[in-house]
């Protein structure tokens, strides 16, 4: 039970810090991201294939942040002259893209096999209980990124931010470089997203292309929503409360025995559309309201 | 040369399939001012509702076609009802996640009914004609004269008749029509009733073109949005151009760039256009 | 279902009224109830706890449920004949979703909570690959059906099997007879983006063409387009006499129903576990005529297959639902020839031993159980082929069936030897 509960704990980190990336580019600044996973990618394949060939880690983690970084940096300054629904449209391209891009250049990402192998940091030092000192790890990370947002939340940058959200033109009047800000805000989103990209590879060893659908940066919105987007204590809370609907609903068919098989998983996703339709309808500012 | 034709035609083919959808997808973006995820299930709904009718109950695929327009509808209504009208202020981002919710929902309820399993209709396959050294095949040719004659009496709709002008008038100004007491919500009642039915119709075309399983509607939509882009949001007849000439990219793209990459052209539409024109083709503005 | 939405709801108006601890104390403590192992069920013969992980959804949705039905098939059967050493197995199924992180989500509840000390059938090559270290540490014993080179390859200390011959050996056998046949002096290699395609056909047409043969286009597609057809026009245009068509069913229908509205006249061959009486279904008796597959899958004469085709009707059309019914008797074979505790480590030290020759055939889990009661040494040959494996876990080579589609049906023609 305990190995179970520490699995999903360290999937929990992993999403929470993906949430938290997203808050900064959607909660605060109110850009839209349905890129998500691009740079969630872009931190796992980065620091994958680096570490496989050998590069050390420190280094390689170094170098896919820097990745999800520029990449975050090129898309938003390409897509940031658009407007909110446009943006999500070539955010989600990106994604997609990328996809593609891994799965069909196997010359360098190794293609649909994807990269097996990969080191996990320190593993000679625990022989025993890898998965405990794993998890605080990824705890470690969350708490450290948790801490910076706050203090950038309520810093005079994310204040700009936040004034940006509310009203871009009286922003600008006011003399902020908009389009400066923005792009800072997505960049430092993809960096976080970079950072749970990495750890993603590490704990599972492999990565592959079909790990990274539009799909997950859907689920990373759910959370978010959830949990209250504004606010960073609300994107940890929203990434718990969407992990645990989704293991919940795996022990509680245990309890449903006629339900079973395909009808199963169909009736699990059926309720995540439910869910989020019922959120936007009832509760869209989310679990925790913004401060 | 040949070989180019051939590309072009097959573009125009993939390209009809497509305007449907992008029709409905386009003019419901205008009218409701938020782009509706849920087109990707209608196609979906449509293609099974047909295959329910075609081999549940053994009619002939034009009967099935017609029911997928009458079922898909319904469903779009309902959805209408049920999901958008309590949220008719609240900003379009908030529309559009939920009606992904919507698609998830709508996807999933195909598969808990019919499983994963992918399936055919009960139609004959026949040999292309050949014409100029061109290969047309006798179903994309049916499909194409439909989806043309649709869009044809969806612009004359909109053009001429009352019910169409009151649409356009709402999309343009909801206030001011509020106001003038046009019913909106009949209006957006009957659009959503006949978006959601031309998506359907599609669907049931993407069915006999390909195979019919869950996923069915979700692999078109980036393509979709891309013609809807395209063309101009609102516009008919610019869906239909965006549609055509989205189709004959995709398609002629086979032969400058990996077929593994054809999904990307949609996405490369979509840039372009934003970046040059976002208005459009047909100059429309959500 | 109805459940399902009312606790919903019930969730919903917590989360407005509950604080955020309490709520999490409350989800935590629900979980921990839930999920806690079946300690209230004390009995003499404690049961053997096996899990599934067939894909349910996602890709190889169209595959897992079937996969599923055989497993549960057979544990029935050896449950109703007193199970394995007097204890009874015990099944758990997950869905694998065809998804790495949701698989090993899934693998992790069945190594921890449940305590499997077997998983078997995942489909995608990616979902073996991420659930095998994972397997391997805890020593569960792991049966496949994927097909990629890196699934055994590394050391995984014999807790990996596969029913499935890797890629390479397949590519080579699919060439050797198209070279038998000398009419095919153009071929075209088609295959879906897959973990398969490029090892598959490199070893395809490398073979080709050291026979001599052209390959006058190498194609990759992508999955679930609206169409095809200009993929299809750019091949036809190299002339090509045979076209190999390397993908799965759904899309291989697509193809095959455009290739011959474009009247091609020319052969196509495809991996059996596409061209299969469903595809014949979708495409049509006329479309599918000729049509040419390969398969490591025995006759369906062999007798394992019959019982397999007679205790899961459905399944007959699934090309690993044969394999999911071997790899489930192999495991209780493998447990009952072993003597001491049933674990992942009792059966890998004895699955050779079952599964191998020398020994009597058997062809049943109640026929090889017998035997091994009686001390004899046996020899399993399954629903999905003689299931003789070598150290690192692939099968032994072994014959290839050549088929052809005649009039609406399936028919073996002959054999290839690798």
């Amino acid at each position: 039970m305990i190995g179970y509960l520490v699995a999903i704990a360290t999937l929990v980190g992993i999403r929470a810090l993906l949430t938290l990336g997203l808050n900064v580019q959607w909660g605060l600044t109110g850009l839209v991201n349905l890129g998500v996973v691009a740079f969630f990618a872009i931190g796992a394949y980065t620091s994958g294939l680096l570490a496989v060939s050998g590069v050390a880690l420190p280094l390689a983690w170094t170098a896919a942040l820097v990745a999800s970084g520029v990449a975050g940096a090129a898309l938003a300054l390409a897509a940031l002259r658009l407007r909110e629904d446009y943006l999500a449209i070539v955010t989600l391209g990106f994604g997609e893209v990328l996809r593609l891009f891994l799965l069909n250049e196997a010359w360098l990402t190794r293609g649909a096999n994807g990269i097996t192998g990969i080191p996990r940091p320190l593993h000679a030092w625990f022989p025993a209980h890898y998965d405990l000192f794993y998890l605080g790890l990824v705890g470690l990370a969350v708490g450290t990124v948790y801490l910076l947002l706050e203090r950038v939340s309520i810093s005079p940058f994310g204040r700009v931010l936040r004034a940006i959200r509310e009203d871009e033109t009286v922003a600008a009047v006011a003399g902020k470089a908009v389009v400066r800000f923005k792009v800072q805000a997505f960049v430092i989103g993809a960096v976080v997203a970079g950072l749970a990209g990495v750890f993603f590879g590490h704990y599972l060893a492999y990565v592959e292309p079909n790990m990274f659908l539009p799909q997950e940066t859907l689920f990373v919105w759910l959370a978010l929503i959830l949990g209250g987007s504004g606010n960073n204590r609300g994107a940890i809370v929203g990434a718990v409360l969407l992990l645990g609907l989704l293991e919940g609903s795996r022990f509680a068919k245990d309890l449903i025995p006629f339900l079973t098989g395909v009808r199963l998983a169909a009736a699990q996703q059926m309720l995540v559309g439910v869910l989020l339709v019922v959120l936007m309808i009832r509760r869209p500012e989310g679990l925790l309201p913004e401060r | 040369m040949t070989n180019a034709a051939q590309y072009l035609f097959n573009g125009l083919v993939t390209g009809g399939i497509l305007a449907l959808p992008a029709v409905a997808f386009s003019v419901l973006w205008k009218l409701l001012r938020f782009p509706n995820f849920a087109v990707g299930a209608y196609l979906t709904i449509g293609a099974f509702a047909a295959l329910a009718v075609n081999h549940g109950l053994g009619r002939g695929i034009e009967w099935a076609w017609l029911c997928a327009l009458a079922v898909t509808g319904t469903v779009a209504w309902a959805v209408d009802r049920v999901v958008f009208h309590p949220m008719r202020d609240r900003r379009p981002f908030a529309l559009a996640i939920a009606s992904i919710g919507v698609t998830f929902f709508l996807e999933n309820t195909v598969r808990f009914i019919w499983g994963n399993d992918y399936r055919s209709y009960d139609v004959p396959v026949t040999r292309a004609l050949v014409w100029q050294g061109l290969r047309i095949g006798r179903e994309q040719l049916m499909i194409l004269g439909v989806t043309v004659l649709l869009v044809v009496l969806v612009q004359a709709f909109l053009g001429w008749t009352r019910l169409g002008v009151a649409m356009r008038a709402t999309a343009n100004n909801p206030l001011l029509a509020r106001v003038k007491g046009l019913p909106t919500e009949r209006i957006v009642g009957v659009a959503t009733l006949g978006g959601g039915a031309l998506a359907g119709g599609a669907g049931v075309f993407l069915g006999l073109d390909t195979t019919i399983d869950p996923l069915l509607g979700s692999g078109l939509i980036i393509a979709v949005f891309a013609a809807a882009i395209l063309g101009g949001i609102g516009s008919a007849p610019g869906a239909l151009l965006g549609a055509l000439i989205v189709g004959v990219m995709e398609e002629t793209s086979t032969l400058v760039i990996p077929p593994t990459y054809k999904s990307a052209v949609g996405f490369a539409i979509i840039l372009a256009v934003l970046l040059v024109r976002p208005q459009g083709l047909a100059g429309g503005r959500p | 279902m109805g459940d399902e939405v009312g606790r919903l709801f019930q969730l919903e108006d917590a989360m407005s009224e509950l604080t955020r601890r309490n709520l999490l104390k409350t989800a935590a403590a629900a979980g921990l109830i839930v999920g806690a192992p079946a300690v209230g069920r004390a009995q003499s013969k404690e049961p053997i706890a096996i899990g599934t992980l067939c894909p349910l959804t996602g890709a190889g949705g169209a595959y897992g449920p079937d996969m599923q039905k055989a497993i549960v098939a057979v544990v029935e059967r050896i449950n109703k004949g007193g199970g394995i050493q007097g204890r009874p197995i015990q099944l758990f199924h997950e869905d694998s979703q065809t998804s790495p992180e949701a698989a090993v989500r899934a693998a992790r509840k069945l190594f921890d909570v449940n305590r499997v000390i077997a998983i078997m059938s995942t489909w995608a090559s990616a979902v073996t690959l991420a659930v095998k270290p994972l397997a391997v540490e805890a020593k569960v014993f792991y049966f496949s059906v994927s097909g990629a080179d890196a699934v055994t390859e590394g050391n995984h200390g014999g807790y990996i099997a596969r029913t499935q011959p890797n890629t390479k050996l397949q590519g080579q056998v699919y060439a050797k007879w198209v070279l038998s046949r000398k009419e095919y002096k153009r071929v075209a290699y088609m295959a879906l983006q897959t973990p398969f395609a490029l090892p598959f056909g490199d070893n395809f047409m490398g073979t080709l063409k050291s026979g001599g043969v052209s390959i006058t286009d190498n194609l990759i597609y992508e999955d679930k387009k609206p169409s095809y057809r200009s993929e299809i026009t750019r091949v036809l245009a190299t002339n090509p006499d045979l076209i190999m068509l390397e993908g799965y069913a759904p899309d291989s229908v697509v193809i095959a129903k455009e290739l011959y509205r474009l009247s091609y006249k020319g052969a196509i061959l495809g991996p059996a576990f596409s061209i299969n009486a469903k595809f014949i279904e979708g495409a049509g008796a006329e479309v599918a005529e000729g049509i040419w597959a390969i398969d490591p899958a025995p006759s369906f004469d062999a007798p394992a297959y019959k019982q397999f085709a007679a205790a899961v009707p459905q399944a007959d059309k699934n090309p690993y639902a044969p394999q999911s019914w071997d790899h489930v008797t192999l495991v209780g074979l493998a447990l009952a020839a072993g003597r001491g505790e049933a674990s992942g480590t009792a059966i890998k030290d004895n699955l050779r031993a079952v599964s191998n020759p020398p020994g009597t055939v058997v062809t049943s889990y109640e026929d090889g159980a017998k035997l091994l009661r009686e001390g004899k040494k046996i020899n399993y040959e399954g629903a999905s082929g003689s299931c003789d494996f070598d150290a690192q876990g692939d099968i032994l080579s072994r014959p290839f069936g050549v088929y052809q589609v005649r009039k609406g049906k399936i028919e073996q023609v002959s054999i290839v030897n690798p």
